[in-house]
């Protein structure tokens, strides 16, 4: 066995296949799903047991360096977070008050899972996240996502996580800046081996037909101090916000906000705009930590996936593949 | 092995949204239909059959009390080819709503016509 199992939790949901083995990334319904940001280690992301946090390495201009310092390896170890709608934060950075009780009374009552409310990450529908900015149709939508256990997530069919999902899809990342280049690039191992690039050269967006569609949007970045501010836009309609489904539409736009706050964190912000889908922004935050002896290992997501022959639409034929001929049974279910 | 999906990947925003094809009538005499509908954040709007007879699609209404099988209204205006308004009156159901050939069916009313419909998501 070549690989690490990095998450094998209950309900499986999408099978991602790595260099011929199959693991099984699933969605989970347990409270440990959406850990405080102090929990996760803000601040010392190696570890709270692993002595006082290293300082935030720098580039010989003084910017901050999101990547690996020269001659050592490290990569950045990106959690899986299924249910974004359980890290929004407030302005003052920190989980919502209304998560931090779900997450209380789900672990009050020992579950947390379906039934319990969504609290903890369970499949509650819409109903158990009031604080999310819903409209009709895309509380409608997440509904029937969290009905059928998001057996339709695009993810499934290897396809690219779109926006913030990137920072939420449990693959290693690098990011590499190039500062004589005026950009910043990050690969990703997982999420179909994709790549972003980030313009530093304070260009601006294209306009109209310019601005084609794309999973990750186009990126333009800037550095507010240490801060690298990421303004995105231009997103398709092909991908999911996260594992859970909650959908969003061509109109989205996405503030990012990078910080490494010493060399084993970094930490995430992602502010939402997407007036197709919810009626007001919302702000998403995570930490990242940093993997000292990584590297990023190949991972070809469409490599034997038979997820894809598996899935059935909600009328029971297969959605890839032959269809059934009459009178053949069609295939067994979805997982 | 490199896999050739034949049923390609659906788009996950308004589930509306987009162009549908299909047919509408008896069996024997289906008249074609084409739906080209946008979502622009606070109404569904589009047409019916692009091109010289198309007709607006005006005050279109949702019920989602069944999250797996939208309940969907929707009226149009146009004009046939002779000039003379034709007002179309649509009750119809979504259904498959997360896959790519997503369905609408239902009753469509046009011209003092009266039939079912089926419309599948391009």
């Amino acid at each position: 066995m070549s690989r690490v199992l990095r998450t094998a939790l209950t309900g499986a949901a999408a099978v991602i296949v790595f260099s011929g083995t199959a693991w099984i990334v699933a969605a989970q319904s347990r409270p440990g799903d959406a850990p405080t940001l102090q929990a996760q280690g803000r601040g010392g992301g190696r570890g709270r047991d692993a002595g006082p946090a290293l300082p935030t390495p720098r580039l010989p201009d003084g910017t901050v360096n999101f990547g690996r310092i020269p001659g050592e390896k490290g990569v950045w170890a990106v959690p899986y977070i299924t249910n974004m709608a359980m890290r929004v934060v407030g302005d003052d950075g920190q989980l919502l008050p209304a998560i931090q009780q779900t997450q209380n009374a789900a672990r009050g009552a020992g579950a947390g899972g379906r039934g319990a409310g969504g609290g903890g990450g369970g499949r509650g529908g819409s109903k158990s996240e009031p604080w999310m900015p819903w409209m009709p149709w895309s509380a409608a939508v997440y509904d029937y996502n969290s009905k059928n256990e998001s057996k339709y997530d695009p993810e499934g069919y290897c396809l690219p996580p779109g926006g913030p999902r990137m920072m939420a899809t449990p693959y290693q990342m690098e990011i590499i800046q190039q500062p004589e280049h005026k950009r910043i690039m990050m690969i990703f191992e997982g999420a179909t081996h994709i790549w972003r690039e980030i313009y530093m050269d304070g260009r601006s967006f294209p306009e109209g037909d310019a601005l084609n569609p794309t999973y990750l949007g186009y990126s333009v970045g800037k550095w507010d101090g240490d801060t690298l501010v990421v303004e995105n836009k231009g997103f398709n309609e092909n991908s999911w916000l996260d594992y859970f489904g909650h959908p969003h539409t061509d109109q989205m736009q996405v503030i990012e906000r990078w910080t490494r706050p010493n060399k084993s964190t970094l930490h995430y912000q992602a502010t939402v705009t997407d007036p197709g889908a919810y009626t007001r922004p919302f702000t998403i935050a995570w930490d990242i930590p940093w993997r000292e002896d990584g590297e990023l290992p190949e991972y070809i997501c469409q490599e034997n996936n038979r997820y894809l022959h598996r899935l059935e639409d909600d009328f029971g034929q297969p959605i890839f593949g032959p269809r059934p001929q009459p009178g053949q049974k069609p295939s067994t279910g979805t997982r | 092995m490199l896999l050739a999906p034949s049923g390609a990947w659906a788009q996950f925003g308004h589930p509306l949204k987009g162009q549908w094809s299909g047919q509408w009538g008896p069996s024997d005499n289906p008249k074609r239909l084409l739906l080209d509908l946008h979502w622009d954040g606070k109404d569904i709007t589009g047409v019916v059959n692009p091109g010289e007879e198309a007709a607006a699609v005006k005050s279109v209404t949702f019920d989602y009390s069944n999250p797996s099988a939208w309940k969907v209204k929707f009226t149009a205006e146009g004009k046939d080819k002779s000039g003379k308004p034709v007002a179309i009156s649509v009750d119809g159901t979504l259904e498959n709503i997360g896959a790519y050939n997503k369905l609408f069916h239902g009753t469509w009313v046009e011209g003092g016509q009266k039939g079912d419909f089926t419309l599948t998501r391009n």
